[in-house]
């Protein structure tokens, strides 16, 4: 069972390393004077979410990971919740789709629960994915949802 | 990747983005550590990362968190808000902290939000909130398999 506890000091080591390292030789050491403990602990806690997976990467966030590819859309889909699996690995392989998921849907008015995020230069490359996973996957049922307006895109805060 | 970003990169450059993407060494004297692997003295090394930074290749070096080994539980939200009610449902869903992502869509579910708490009651229990506060329902998708997410991309596939 991974820690997923924390003293209030730990609390800020964390809150600084959430967003980002200070800018020196001795990162560590300065996180350490800075939130009143000595550099081995704030390595030890480090060490340890590392080793536990609940920092899932400890390193650089570069720019741009998909410059040129600003035309994206989620399209959903309506699958049979027997072959849902199946289909969704086979959407998962293109090139084009970087999210994939299946979301189970109850809901009278909102029959579609495989979604999957599309991206393209321009709008008519991410309907040429559309088109093809309807014609690999026999899928006709689905929904386009274009975005209009990007309202908000934070990154999460968790300490 | 993009070939603006790569004929901005000298080789020295990819060597050190290449160690530092994935495990930036928790140790002491981190870019000691870095320099001996790519052949840098310590100064130079962080020189190399200070310059990437400037340049703004490097965009954040930090911890990203696994929020489900943490605990937290997320969803994608969705609701049908009329054009009268829009701005005051996008101020309400916004001023929550656990709301990542928020988009205008072109359906009759016009918005569509991420949201993340620190358990699934506290996700319920604010959107229940949301809904109160607006009147309006909330679409409550969380996902039960996920196919694919999309990793960082791979400089030493140069």
């Amino acid at each position: 069972m991974a820690k997923t506890e924390f003293t209030e000091i730990e609390k800020k080591i964390l809150h600084i390393v959430q967003a980002n390292l200070p800018d020196s030789a001795t990162p560590y050491a300065d996180i350490a004077e800075e939130v009143g403990t000595d550099e081995k602990t704030v390595l030890d806690l480090l060490q340890l979410m590392k080793d536990e997976g609940t920092i899932r990467r400890f390193g650089a966030s570069l720019k741009h990971q998909k410059a040129g590819f600003n035309h994206n859309a989620m399209v959903a889909w309506k699958v049979d919740e027997k072959v849902i699996d199946e289909i969704g690995k086979v959407a998962a392989k293109h090139q084009l789709i970087s999210h994939c998921y299946h979301r189970p849907t109850t809901h009278p008015d909102w029959h579609y629960n495989l979604f999957t995020m599309i991206h393209g230069r321009h709008e008519d490359e991410y309907m040429e994915v559309v088109e093809e996973l309807r014609r690999t996957t026999e899928l006709d049922e689905f929904a386009v949802l274009t975005s209009l307006k990007e309202l908000k895109k934070i990154s999460m805060t968790y300490f | 990747m993009d070939k603006q970003l790569d004929a901005a990169l000298s080789s020295i450059d990819r060597k050190v983005l290449t160690i530092i993407q994935s495990g930036f060494p928790i140790a002491p004297r981190p870019y000691e550590v870095i320099g001996e692997q790519v052949g840098l003295t310590e100064a130079e090394a962080l020189a190399t990362v200070r310059s990437l930074k400037e340049r703004k290749i490097i965009r954040r070096l930090g911890a990203n968190f696994n929020s489900k080994g943490l605990g937290w539980r997320s969803t994608l939200c969705a609701a049908k808000v009329s054009e009268d009610k829009l701005d005051e449902f996008i101020a309400e869903v916004n001023s929550h902290p656990g709301v990542t992502h928020n988009y205008l869509r072109d359906h009759e579910f016009n918005i569509w939000f991420t949201f993340i708490g620190p358990n699934w009651d506290a996700v319920v229990d604010t959107l229940n909130g949301i809904t109160e506060k607006t009147g309006i329902e909330i679409l409550n998708l969380p996902a039960t398999a996920l196919y694919k997410i999309k990793v960082d991309f791979n400089l030493t596939d140069k």
